[in-house]
């Protein structure tokens, strides 16, 4: 089901984006750096377009919350600078056009959901009449008198959202959005999310997980221990042509028959899996090659084309980089 | 300011504990005012506050502004719990992230400060201007107002006190460390003026040493805490019952101690602010 939605919506947001083809720049970070009592984001440099969900990837540690951190003015950064808007800094006011959720839901523990929103209202100056919409958006309308503290975690992450979208913000920050939910608060999250990218709002997201980042971003920033190691196009973040999957009544045969053809570059069976690599200079489609072999005289029990995984492309990166 | 009003309304206003205890602090303000009115029993005879004299113009507004000052721990307790509570749940880094400034909080957090104190002052005042036209022996408006000072010292004590607090709670963030710090400047300074007033006065005796004593320009009045006690002296000696001792009581204004009290002030709320800049959250 998830999968589904982030299709269309994958779908939906490139048409958005052929038809207004802006490379208005959100956000621009060159050099940033932060030094603790060790290194912990070096050097980092990245752009944000309107319009794009972008991925901040990295293993726990890697610096993400605190680069989000420096954007949001709550910690001083040791060197480097950053344009929002295309204005040096992070002052109240830009501030006010952004929606941020940080590492965990922080909200007064002892006042009521409504109570809580009308402080953040009152902060970026918002009227109250948006509390309810935003409310009504997450859910969360009907429990808007109990208060912070009896919510559930997955609610608490979803009013964090609903606050985050209250002034109508230019760009959505988000850390961790679904670290710690159930299953079912995770696709709750995922399709607040994704319905939020539709009405074009540019989103950043931090994450370790990588089928999140894989099925919502469009655009993906690797960290690993501070650096950037990968700033780009997801489907760009490896030149991969992807591999078969293949099984016949009788493999011996198919194997040969696959090294035969000149169109890969491994082929190996896994149990009762072949796999077959596609060389990085040959195209070949599914239905190519069954006809191929059905002229050989082998029928097909299974046939699948994959492209790898993010989360392969993305251990080789990190593997590459060592 | 409105919207720095609004916001510390619902954080505050809309807690539990901070309302009972904001109540319980200026329905016990209020009675301990009335304190003269009781007898005690001490040393097996009885005293009575109002027959030595408490609630005589112009002392009157000595012994009530020193009497309630005692309990400015009490509202003390309840800013420093406030202040942070806002670093315990991680709020003062939402709200920067939500787009208030370092100046807001700090003004927020002073303007809570400032009504508290301003509240304080206005009821203490009412009440003696009250007491004091009820139980005073003389009434004449030039005795009334002669010591009414007192209630402005007061004011400068409380606000002072408060951004002493404020300042402490931004820099440790737990109340249990702000209290131990507080206690700890106590006996700091206590020793300080005690190490100053031994030099000054050694090997000296008699007329000498109270010369020193009562005139001398004492560097430890300067501190925190001690230029805020200085405002508002201790009127036991100013009892009927000392007059009859024979123990002379000669007042200053302390003028000194109120420069040196609004300059701490300067210092505590500045000094704040430079933390929330300096520090990360």
């Amino acid at each position: 089901m998830i999968y589904d939605i982030s299709v269309t919506f994958r779908t939906e947001y490139r048409l958005l984006q052929g038809k207004t083809n802006s490379m208005e720049k959100i956000l621009s970070v060159k050099n940033l750096t932060k030094k603790f009592k060790r290194v912990v984001v070096n050097n980092i440099s990245f752009d944000v377009e309107k319009g794009n969900v972008y991925g901040l990837l990295g293993p726990n540690g890697s610096g993400k919350s605190t680069t989000f951190g420096m954007l949001l003015s709550t910690i001083n950064p040791t060197s480097g600078e950053w344009y929002w808007f295309g204005k040096k800094g992070t002052d109240p006011d830009t501030l006010k056009k952004i929606g941020a959720i940080i590492e965990q839901p922080n909200f007064y523990p002892y006042l009521s959901a409504e109570t809580n929103l009308k402080i953040v209202a009152e902060i970026k100056g918002t009227s109250y009449q948006r509390i309810e919409e935003v409310l009504k958006t997450v859910h969360l309308y009907e429990r808007r008198k109990d208060t912070f503290r009896t919510f559930s975690l997955g609610m608490k992450q979803r009013l964090a959202i609903a606050s985050a979208m209250l002034n109508n913000p230019e760009v959505l920050i988000l850390d961790e959005p679904t670290n710690g939910l159930d299953p079912e608060g995770i696709i709750q999250i995922r399709d607040i999310i994704t319905n939020i990218a539709k009405q074009g709002i540019t989103i950043i997201i931090a994450s370790h997980l990588l089928d999140e980042i894989e099925k919502i971003c469009s655009h993906v920033i690797v960290l690993k221990e501070g650096n950037s190691i990968y700033s780009g196009r997801v489907d760009e973040m490896t030149a991969d042509n992807g591999y078969f999957e293949l099984k016949a009544d009788n493999n011996t045969l198919l194997l040969s028959a696959l090294n035969e053809l000149q169109w890969f570059a491994v082929v190996n069976q896994d149990g009762e899996i072949i796999k077959a690599q596609i060389r990085d200079d040959a195209s070949v489609s599914a239905s190519a090659l069954n006809q191929k072999l059905a002229e050989k005289g082998i029928f097909l029990s299974h046939l699948t084309r994959k492209k790898q995984s993010l989360e392969t492309q993305f251990l080789e990166l990190v593997k590459n980089t060592k | 300011m409105n919207k720095l009003l609004k916001l510390e309304y619902y954080k505050n206003l809309n807690y539990k504990p901070f309302r009972v205890f904001t109540l319980l602090y200026f329905v016990i303000l209020t009675a301990l005012l009335f304190i003269g009115l009781i007898d005690f029993d001490l040393f097996g005879g009885t005293i009575n506050l109002k027959q030595q004299g408490i609630y005589n113009f112009p002392e009157i507004w000595n012994f009530t502004t020193w009497i309630v000052g005692l309990l400015k721990i009490f509202l003390g307790l309840i800013i420093v719990f406030s202040i942070c509570q806002e670093f315990n749940d991680r709020m003062f880094k939402q709200n920067i992230i939500d787009g208030l400034s370092r100046e807001e909080f700090i003004g927020s957090k002073l303007l809570t400060i400032g009504i508290f104190t301003i509240i304080s002052t206005l009821i203490v005042f009412a009440i003696t201007l009250f007491l004091g036209y009820q139980y005073s022996t003389v009434t004449s408006s030039d005795r009334v107002f002669e010591e009414i000072f007192f209630i402005g010292n007061y004011f400068v004590k409380l606000f002072t006190f408060f951004c002493f607090l404020m300042f402490l709670s931004v820099l440790l963030r737990k109340s249990v460390f702000v209290f131990l710090a507080v206690f700890i400047f106590w006996i700091v300074e206590g020793v300080l003026s005690t190490a100053e007033v031994f030099m000054k006065v050694k090997g000296m005796q008699g007329a000498q040493r109270n010369e020193i004593l009562q005139n001398d320009f004492f560097v430890s009045h300067l501190l925190p805490l001690e230029s805020m006690s200085s405002l508002i002296p201790n009127p036991m000696m100013r009892l009927n019952m000392a007059k009859m001792m024979g123990l002379k009581y000669e007042f200053h204004y302390p003028t000194e101690s109120l420069i040196a009290c609004l300059a701490w002030c300067a210092v505590f709320i500045l000094g704040s602010y430079w933390i929330l800049k300096k520090r990360d959250w």
